[in-house]
């Protein structure tokens, strides 16, 4: 993507900048008003963000009756933690909470393993029909989720997976995206580092378990994180597939529970408080490597 | 495959003219991938395809008919009327979502480090939240009664409104999380273009005077018109597919303001007997995208709107 400059202005060396304007200006009216402005520009980027979500986590420790009351009221009377403790004390909720980690869990392993494989596989093996099968494993992302939302789930109905973990982990492991990002870092390990390995008695796999992985912190976080997002957050899907309490997905729990028990919301509030916690906690852990890799991420 | 024959098993590798293949590996590694993506994607696309010719059902014998289905979803004014609500709900969010990127990421490459990772990892933070949670949070505070919208435009004399319960106001009130979940990754993704920029341009046009609205309008915006026009197309795409926050949100009403293409699509699945028409719909649909994605990209490449 590198634009050439066509109107590259060059920097005349003989324009002097004036001598008498020192580095360092003073206080000034100006800078100390800069200041404060960008300071509440801050202030207002951060509460726009994060507001909606603060504004759930409050709701969580109102009353019943406080969360909608009229007339309006911003803070509790009295923070109480029975709302997060009730849906704790909630076998439903908590098992959710679990059945969906472990999901993730097996998901975010299994999507690391396939795509990290192919992606090794496209970057350093030679083999027959390797740039048709590579048009191939790229066309399937931009195939869009709607238009094979009802054909998969016939697959999936067909295959009897319906109602079981297999149906939410299988289906979206392997994604075009991902092994495209891990190649693209793979493409970019220098070859003598593997010659030396070759030297040493490393087969081709051997030099992707020794070499490669290890290298890979920074396209697995990403992959990981995504991989478990993408799980976690998953509504529709398991709507279809799922009907068993036993694997109710945590998304689709907050949704029913919703529908089912609206007179309950600042129960639902903390739910859902509770329901987010994990990810923004992995997102503020991982957050260097994310957000340093969002322009490879979202660009070639 | 083709090359393991078994004389050549041990022996120093045949004369051939391209580099030595590493079959067994691949297979070992390349299947899994192939292998899901097959059964999990190019089937139910390839089978989309057939079944959009056909009349489908779970319970019966399909019948082959033809075009119908497509001629029904082209000439069904509510399919129609679902694709004008989408790409009036794209006009609510991307150009809100492209300015406001634009003026946060232009923010965030002008002050220090400490603050601009903070905003950083603030802008980003509702991106990583689902839209099911998304859409109880923002329910919450459109309640009619008690809700902090209504209490807040009732401090400057405006009666309470159903935010998502009147037909004028729920595409909108939809507009706003879209808006908020969206904003984060294209917000990031412009403060990398920025700083890709070159100093020297900024440094050039600053011993020539230029204000911050020049160096913007002659410098960055030039600049970045690759990425500008990679976030306009996926987030076009993104924004015509939303669908799970009226689904949560509203389920499409009332009265179906609020019914974008994909959820219009998906009522029907859930709904219909046979199967054909939202098949097509679905097919349609990705034609359509393609098409739109194509448009903006050679409109945006010709050398005319970039000057």
């Amino acid at each position: 993507m590198t634009v050439p400059l066509e109107t590259s202005r060059r920097l005349a060396p003989a324009s002097p900048v004036s001598p008498s304007q020192p580095r360092r200006r003073p206080l000034t009216v100006r800078r100390v008003l800069t200041a404060i402005i960008r300071t509440v520009v801050a202030i207002v980027i951060v509460t726009a963000a994060l507001f909606p979500l603060a504004w759930m986590a409050i709701a969580g420790f109102k009353s019943k009756q406080e969360v909608v009351r009229t007339p309006f009221q911003f803070f509790p009377e009295v923070w109480r933690l029975e709302n997060y403790q009730q849906i704790l004390a909630d076998p439903a909720f908590v098992r959710t909470l679990a059945i969906t980690g472990f999901g993730a869990v097996l998901f975010t392993l299994l999507s690391l393993t396939v795509n990290s494989f192919a992606a090794y596989a496209f970057a350093r093996l030679e083999f027959a029909f390797k740039r048709t099968l590579w048009v191939v494993v790229i066309s399937t992302m931009f195939i869009p989720g709607m238009t094979i939302l009802l054909t998969s789930f016939i697959v999936v109905t067909k295959l009897h997976m319906l109602d079981t973990l297999a149906v939410l982990i299988l289906p979206g492991a392997a994604a075009a995206a991902h092994v495209f990002f891990i190649r693209q870092f793979y493409l970019n390990i220098p070859r003598s580092l593997e010659e030396a390995a070759m030297i040493d008695g490393c087969g081709k796999f051997g030099i992707f378990l020794r070499l490669f992985v290890p290298l890979s912190k920074p396209p697995f976080v990403v992959v990981g994180i995504t991989s478990f997002l993408v799980f976690w957050n998953a509504y529709v899907w398991p709507v279809m597939t799922i009907t068993s309490p036993d694997l109710y997905q945590v998304q689709q729990y907050l949704a029913t529970f919703r529908s089912e028990r609206s007179s309950e919301l600042a129960l639902l509030m903390a739910g859902s408080t509770l329901a987010a916690a994990p990810v923004i906690i992995l997102f503020l852990i991982f957050q260097r490597q994310i957000i340093a890799n969002i322009k490879m991420a979202g660009l070639k | 495959m083709a090359t393991s024959s078994p004389t050549a098993q041990g022996s120093p590798a045949p004369l051939h003219s391209h580099p030595p293949r590493d079959t067994r590996i691949t297979l070992l590694m390349l299947a899994p991938v192939l292998i899901l993506l097959t059964i999990f994607v190019i089937v139910p696309t390839i089978s989309a395809i057939y079944l959009s010719f056909f009349n489908w059902s779970f319970y019966q014998e399909s019948e082959f008919v033809g075009l119908r289905n497509f001629v029904n979803v082209l000439t069904d004014p509510e399919f129609r009327a679902a694709i004008r609500r989408g790409l009036l709900f794209v006009l609510m969010t991307l150009p809100v979502q492209l300015l406001l990127s634009f003026l946060i990421a232009s923010f965030v490459t002008g002050v220090g480090r400490r603050l601009a990772t903070t905003l950083k990892i603030a802008v980003y933070i509702p991106t990583i939240i689902s839209a099911v949670i998304t859409s109880i949070t923002f329910a919450l505070i459109y309640e009619y009664s008690g809700g902090l919208l209504n209490a807040a435009v009732g401090l400057v004399g405006i009666e309470d409104q159903a935010w998502i319960g009147d037909v004028r106001l729920a595409l909108p009130a939809i507009a706003v999380p879209a808006i908020w979940m969206g904003l984060g990754l294209m917000t990031l993704i412009m403060i990398a273009a920025m700083l890709d920029v070159p100093e020297s341009f900024y440094e050039a046009a600053q011993l020539e005077g230029a204000n911050w609205w020049q160096r913007t309008r002659y410098i960055t915006i030039p600049q970045m018109k690759n990425v500008l026009l990679y976030l306009l197309i996926t987030g076009f795409v993104a924004a015509i597919q939303q669908y799970e926050l009226p689904l949560v949100m509203t389920g499409g009403g009332p009265l179906d303001s609020t019914t974008l293409p994909n959820l219009f699509i998906f009522n029907h699945f859930r709904g219909d007997t046979y199967q054909g028409y939202s098949i097509a719909a679905a097919l349609l649909l990705f034609l359509v995208l393609g098409a739109v994605s194509a448009l903006i990209f050679r409109v945006l490449n010709s050398e005319k709107l970039v000057d």
